[in-house]
């Protein structure tokens, strides 16, 4: 890591536990697309999905890592950027998992989902790295951006394929746990690509509107509670459909 | 392309050539001609069929488990053949009482649906410690219905296994829904070896030495849960042999689509 970065570890590791438990939350909403009967149930179910892992999994993640980061430095958040930096994370990864769970399983599938669910990754975090605001010039190594976009479509590659292609507690929570590391993987090599050089304290306009670290974590909180709430909704109405099958 | 001419002997005439109709299309068979009639026994439904050889097993094991068959005969006709279906009631009857066959000449007995269809609530409460559930519906029903309903409920519990626990997820091909979904649900009712689309059961308890085959329960299990998991419907699955005749330890079962 960049020596102007000093990482809270405590943090560090819930923001593993966040995208892990997005992705949990999206997951159980994204294996059952292919069963919806309308499409209308089918666009519900890929909203929610995106909506659980955009929002939760990788935005969440994104943010909380962010909080867990020390620059040195006040640092704000554009609130504009940070809301698209949101937005594209949702619509990619729905985009994403539209294209996974549609008609029979295929490799060329199932590598452009995990292209969508890859981008979506990458661009919240740069987006959100952009929305970063302090008395600093920013620069990136470029190998390491490549890397991390590199790591995040592989393992979301990867994670796509286990929660489609395999059945039983490996197929939700092997998932789950290997998109975590998809997520955090990116942004942990994305920040390590990124430097910064002090501007002489002077600051950027709009610094003081600029979203603070306390009202992020508000927000982190409010998104938690509810992928947890929605994890434990939806299992609950899976275990009661289940018992509801009549053989 | 071949020729085949069934005739179905069912409880009641209404609806049975829609229904029948689209088992046979569903079979991959194109409907040629058809005749219903009414006797004493009840109501014939004779069809002449066109289809592929290689769906003839598949679309008779469709009929011999449809609920609205009773018994049911399949001809493979010859070109130019003159047949039942082309027959008035009456001249066919002249030629049943001529050749006084048509008791004899039933090929395939339904399953007794009302038998197996007041054990499959036990069974589903009891999964998967089914077998006693299953050799009970064995000794309950007609030799002649065995194994038809042990196939039915085979099929049904298949069917009812994948929607409990494997229906969430993606549609697969044939050897990963094999892989993936039949192997891990077969395993939990009995010891299995899986090698591409063959299924070793080992041990079998429906099976015993000397005793009836419950393969076909098997099979059914399988057809159920791959025609529902996997990308290419219209599953089969045949024995190709069973402890219970060939003095060896295992079942072979082997899928074919």
């Amino acid at each position: 890591m960049p020596d102007h970065q000093h990482y809270n570890t405590l943090l560090v590791l819930l923001s593993y536990l966040i995208s892990v438990l997005g992705s949990f939350a999206a997951l159980q909403w994204a294996v059952v697309i292919p069963l919806a009967k309308t499409p209308r149930q089918r666009t519900a179910a890929v909203l929610a999905a995106g909506a659980a892992m955009g929002v939760g999994a990788i935005w969440a993640m994104h943010f909380i890592a962010m909080l867990a980061c020390d620059m040195g430095m006040p640092v704000t958040y554009d609130p504009v950027l940070t809301a698209l930096s949101a937005i594209i994370a949702f619509g990619a990864c729905s985009l994403g998992l539209f294209i996974a769970s549609s008609g029979a399983f295929s490799w060329a599938k199932l590598a452009a989902a995990g292209i969508c669910m890859g981008l979506g990754v990458t661009g919240m975090h740069y987006l959100g790295m952009a929305a970063m605001m302090m008395a600093a010039y920013s620069t990136y190594d470029m190998n390491l951006v490549a890397t991390s976009l590199l790591i995040a479509i592989v393992a979301s590659i990867v994670a796509l394929w286990l929660a489609f292609h395999l059945r039983g507690r490996v197929q939700m929570i092997g998932s789950a746990l290997v998109m975590g590391l998809a997520v955090c993987g990116m942004h942990y090599t994305g920040m390590a690509a990124f430097d910064i050089d002090e501007n002489g304290a002077q600051l950027p306009a709009g610094f003081a509107h600029g979203m603070r670290g306390d009202h992020l974590g508000v927000t982190i909180f409010v998104v938690s509670v509810a992928l947890l709430a929605t994890a434990l909704v939806v299992h609950y109405k899976r275990q009661q459909r289940r018992a509801a099958i009549t053989i | 392309m071949i020729e085949l001419e069934i005739q179905i002997l069912s409880h009641r005439r209404e609806g049975l050539l829609v229904e029948l109709g689209r088992a046979v299309a569903a079979g991959g068979f194109a409907l040629l001609r058809q005749r219903v009639y009414q006797d004493e026994q009840g109501a014939w439904l004779v069809m002449v069929v066109r289809g592929e050889p290689e769906k003839q097993l598949g679309l008779e094991e469709v009929l011999a488990t449809h609920d609205r068959v009773l018994s049911f005969e399949a001809t493979l006709l010859a070109p130019g053949a003159v047949t039942q279906a082309a027959m008035s009631p009456a001249s066919r009857a002249a030629d049943v009482a001529a050749s006084g066959s048509a008791p004899a000449s039933i090929r395939h007995v339904g399953p007794d649906v009302h038998k197996v269809e007041s054990m499959l609530p036990q069974l589903a409460r009891d999964y998967p410690k089914i077998f006693p559930w299953l050799l009970a519906l064995e000794h309950e029903v007609a030799a002649e219905a065995r194994e038809a309903s042990l196939l039915l409920a085979g099929r049904r519990t298949g069917i009812w296994v994948f929607k409990r626990d494997y229906e969430a997820g993606g549609k697969l091909g044939l050897a990963d829904a094999i892989k993936r979904i039949a192997a891990p649900a077969l395993r939990l009712l009995v010891a299995i070896d899986v090698r591409e689309r063959h299924f070793h059961i080992q041990d079998c308890p429906l099976c015993p030495p000397g005793g009836h085959s419950g393969c076909k329960f098997f099979s059914g299990y399988l057809e159920g849960m791959l025609g529902a998991s996997s990308a290419p419907q219209g599953v089969l699955v045949r024995n190709l042999h069973c402890r219970s005749n060939n003095g060896q330890g295992d079942c072979l079962l082997e899928v074919l689509h």
